[in-house]
């Protein structure tokens, strides 16, 4: 498939977004759905395990401490990089995004893939794509969700915010 | 870095250090914020992580990056028992896998 223009490319007027009408909607569906485990889902339901990962191995009175005092912070700082991402993918006359928008679809994307790669069990080489794979259709779905994040980091790299 | 990087982490609470933190560093044993690998994170995107939230050059968020993928894991920070905290919970935030112990790794 030829693709004119990457995904977030830097341009004169600021970082440029390039993405069609279905890519925003199945963007905007997939970090929905994270939304809605962060907002529904159990504490200890492991599809949002790489989410909240332990910050201690060997200490549980600490480490019950730091999910107390953090897990609200996580799921609300998520919330917030979803919503703003929903918001400026939902704005079809939007061509140029923020640093801040940018780095919010970088959080968010991320979030999408690492409970989309707890899902499928993935691996350090399910880069290449295996036709007989059973989870085939959603390793391409990931493949491009990894895609789209290494676009908008590049785009984010080249222009130092400082 | 500033604009959304510093809005996201500044609304966490206790992100100043304060002086007293340094100097408890000397009298206990410090503390080590460790980043494993794992399958899921882009490689672009842990060393990007990296520059962003210690503000890395390039070249040793990249060092450090290798380091978590070829040895499976990588020293980020050090410091008092509330910095690394504060830094494994700004790494949770952005999806990685991060831990923090005492003095040995």
């Amino acid at each position: 498939m030829a693709r004119a223009k990457p995904p977030f490319a830097t341009t004169k007027k600021g970082i440029a977004i390039n993405l069609g009408p279905d890519e925003r909607g199945l963007l905007r569906t997939l970090i929905g759905e994270v939304r809605e485990l962060l907002t529904t889902a159990p504490i200890g339901d492991p599809k949002l395990a790489r989410l909240f990962p332990p910050a201690y191995f060997d200490n549980d009175e600490a480490e019950t401490e730091y999910q107390r005092l953090m897990r609200d912070e996580l799921v609300a700082s998520r919330l917030d990089s979803i919503a703003t991402v929903d918001e400026f993918l939902g704005d079809d006359k939007l061509k140029i995004v923020t640093f801040a928008q940018l780095d919010a679809f970088c959080a968010a994307l991320n979030s999408v893939r690492l409970v989309l790669g707890t899902l499928l069990g993935v691996g350090e080489i399910d880069d290449y794509l295996d036709e007989d794979d059973p989870r085939h259709d959603e390793l391409a779905l990931y493949n491009f969700l990894s895609w789209l994040l290494d676009s908008a980091i590049s785009a984010l790299m080249q222009n130092p915010l400082a | 870095m500033n604009t959304a990087g510093v809005t996201l982490v500044a609304a966490a609470p206790a992100t100043i250090e304060r002086p007293e933190a340094e100097e408890s560093i000397s009298l206990e044993h410090p503390w080590v914020v460790l980043v494993w690998n794992d399958p899921i994170n882009l490689m672009s995107y842990v060393t990007f992580v990296f520059q962003k939230l210690f503000g890395y050059s390039l070249e040793k968020a990249t060092e450090l990056m290798l380091d978590v993928h070829e040895k499976g894991k990588a020293v980020v920070a050090s410091g008092s028992k509330e910095k690394s905290e504060m830094d494994v919970y700004r790494l949770h935030e952005h999806g990685l896998w991060a831990t923090m112990q005492q003095d040995a790794v």
